[in-house]
């Protein structure tokens, strides 16, 4: 919040604080309860596509509504795989790259997107996020093609002198706590960028661009320096899918993935930063834990939509808000009706 | 001279909204710029801020040519303005439009903001500070917490002219300051309008609320987009095509 900080809004801020510190406390937990690879699986999958969700809200907060996202977390994911894999070089090194290239290709590819808005944006960034996934087929000789890209290099193992070695091989439980430590410190950043003067200047220019040019914000500047930030934590994210992972096809990357990374954001809710936290939460985990009913997730992600549009338009996360304001009765105060 | 523009015209399609038009803006001057509807006032404005690119004619502010520039470049240069109808950012509270508007002087770099340095969180008070005064001075301390979008009008019109002086404008441009307000409204706003040119910004506004023209120091009349009038009020109402422009009256 930009407001001046009341105490009753730092005791907000740190009651926000305690209950993330417990929730990953939580989390931290997990693995002793229980070492199914199955469940740590749908644990490191949901993180994954926590840091790709909680992206794609920081470049909605600009007002563009993009629907290349997952496009880019693919081509963080190849150019990763394919420099450890072919390149040899060692996964610490090439996620990086991968979301450093994923920036890169965005910010270029984002530069002709920032000329255009809203409808028109999202047209033109479904096209390029289909194009992405059609280079990828392409250039099958590197990424594989239709067939995919196998033998991708795990994460190597982590020795210290001195410290017992961590081995990504064994078991799923070092890769479990190496993606909750990444997914924390990922929405750590975006939650500071969020509330800094740049988080701002975005979410001006999305409620009126005229304004928030006439009082000197670089509309088309902002706009690519979040599509840009937006694409490397996606970049981020399928890096580390890939080498979690170790094998990847196109089709992981192509317009569903893309419009369902959209999904778990307005779901879980636009509007408040844990929003895609929980509804990719939500929407990861149900399906898994209703395995045997695959065939109807789609059906159930369509009505689940249609509830969220009619009935909760700020998602789940807005639903605990409105809940919270309900029973502490702190609604928006009244105001007099009449200036002077 | 603080503002000039020289031959400045702009046509859509075959109509020329605005043609040939010289203006001027002194220094710590408030200059009215009226004329009957669909005479190109509010064209002038979108020109001159940059939002609408001149088809011939050159603006100047400070000597320096500014008629190709972007509307943040405009802003940063030191000219504020307020809009007919988009006023405001509707999902911020009044305090919030208001400090994001000051982030036009971008004191904090990116990195700056992204590790909250005690140097950023100092500069992040001292904007709060200023926007409290701006808030202060255009009357708004009542409604601080309200969202735009849950203002009645005249707050909404008093919230854009304060999100304007945000940008510590040498020249301010006001687009109908005064328009759809109670009586006792715009009393209120022409205070404000008065304790802005007191600090020495210069005005230029345009109106069609005659109430306003005391507050000026020169009015310019514009009909089809052409200059009919320039000088005092007194001057300006006894001109024949501004009695024309406005009656109708054919002398002929």
């Amino acid at each position: 919040m930009t407001a001046r900080r009341s105490p009753n809004s730092k005791r907000k801020e740190a009651k926000k604080l305690l209950a993330a510190l417990a929730v990953v406390v939580l989390l931290c937990l997990l693995p002793f309860s229980t070492t199914s690879p199955y469940y740590l699986h749908t644990f490191i999958i949901t993180f994954i596509y926590v840091i790709s969700a909680a992206s794609l809200r920081t470049i909605l907060l600009s007002g563009q509504i993009s629907i290349a996202h997952g496009a880019f977390m693919g081509v963080g994911a190849y150019a990763s795989a394919i420099l450890a894999k072919e390149l040899d070089w060692s996964p610490w090194l090439t996620m990086p790259i991968g979301g450093i290239l994923a920036m890169a290709f965005g910010a270029t590819t984002g530069y002709p997107l920032t000329r255009v808005r809203a409808i028109y944006f999202s047209m033109v960034s479904l096209f390029l996020g289909l194009a992405i996934v059609a280079l990828m087929g392409v250039l099958q000789g590197i990424t594989g093609g239709d067939i995919g890209m196998i033998d991708i290099p795990p994460l190597s193992t982590i020795a210290i002198r001195g410290l017992p070695a961590v081995d990504f091989g064994a078991s799923k439980v070092p890769s479990y706590y190496f993606f909750l430590i990444l997914t924390f410190v990922v929405l750590l950043i975006l939650y500071r960028i969020e509330h800094s003067h740049v988080g701002m200047s975005w979410k001006a220019i999305a409620q009126s661009y005229m304004v928030a040019s006439s009082v000197g914000v670089n509309e088309s500047g902002q706009r690519l320096l979040a599509f840009a930030v937006g694409c490397f934590f996606a970049g981020i994210a399928g890096a580390g899918y890939a080498h979690y992972n170790m094998v990847l096809t196109r089709s992981s990357f192509g317009f569903l993935p893309s419009i369902n990374l959209l999904i778990y954001v307005l779901v879980g809710g636009a509007g408040s930063f844990i929003g895609p936290v929980v509804g990719t939460a939500v929407l990861v985990i149900v399906p898994e834990v209703f395995r045997s009913l695959k065939a109807f997730v789609p059906f159930v992600f369509g009505g689940i939509m249609l509830f969220v549009v009619f009935f909760m338009r700020q998602g789940i996360a807005g639903l605990f808000k409105q809940l919270s304001v309900k029973l502490s009765g702190t609604g928006e105060k009244e105001m007099p009706s009449r200036a002077a | 001279m603080l503002l000039e523009t020289k031959a400045l015209s702009k046509h859509f399609g075959g109509l020329a909204a605005v043609s040939l038009l010289d203006i001027s803006v002194r220094e710590g001057e408030v200059v009215g710029l009226i004329g009957p509807n669909g005479a190109g006032k509010t064209t002038v404005l979108n020109l001159i801020t940059g939002f609408l690119k001149p088809s011939q004619g050159r603006i100047f502010f400070e000597e320096k040519e500014i008629s190709h520039k972007k509307p943040h470049t405009i802003a940063r240069l030191g000219i504020g303005r307020t809009f007919q109808l988009a006023y405001l950012f509707p999902d911020f509270t009044v305090f919030e439009n208001i400090v994001a508007s000051f982030h036009i002087h971008p004191r904090t770099g990116f990195w700056e903001a992204l590790l909250n340095t005690s140097s950023c969180r100092a500069k992040q008070g001292d904007i709060e500070e200023q926007a409290a005064e701006i808030m202060r001075l255009v009357g708004l301390e009542p409604v601080k917490e309200a969202l735009g979008r849950n203002l009645p009008h005249g707050y909404q019109k008093l919230l854009s002219m304060a999100r304007a002086l945000a940008v510590k404008p040498k020249l301010l441009l006001l687009d109908e300051p005064i328009g759809g307000m109670s009586p006792q409204e715009i009393a209120f706003a022409m205070t404000v309008i008065e304790k802005v040119r007191t600090q020495g910004i210069a005005i230029l506004l345009v109106e069609h609320n005659m109430k306003i023209m005391p507050l000026c120091d020169r009015v310019v009349v514009i009909n089809f987009g052409n200059k009919i009038a320039d000088g005092s009020m007194a001057e300006v109402r006894q001109n024949e095509e501004v009695i024309k422009a406005y009656f109708g009256r054919d002398d002929a």
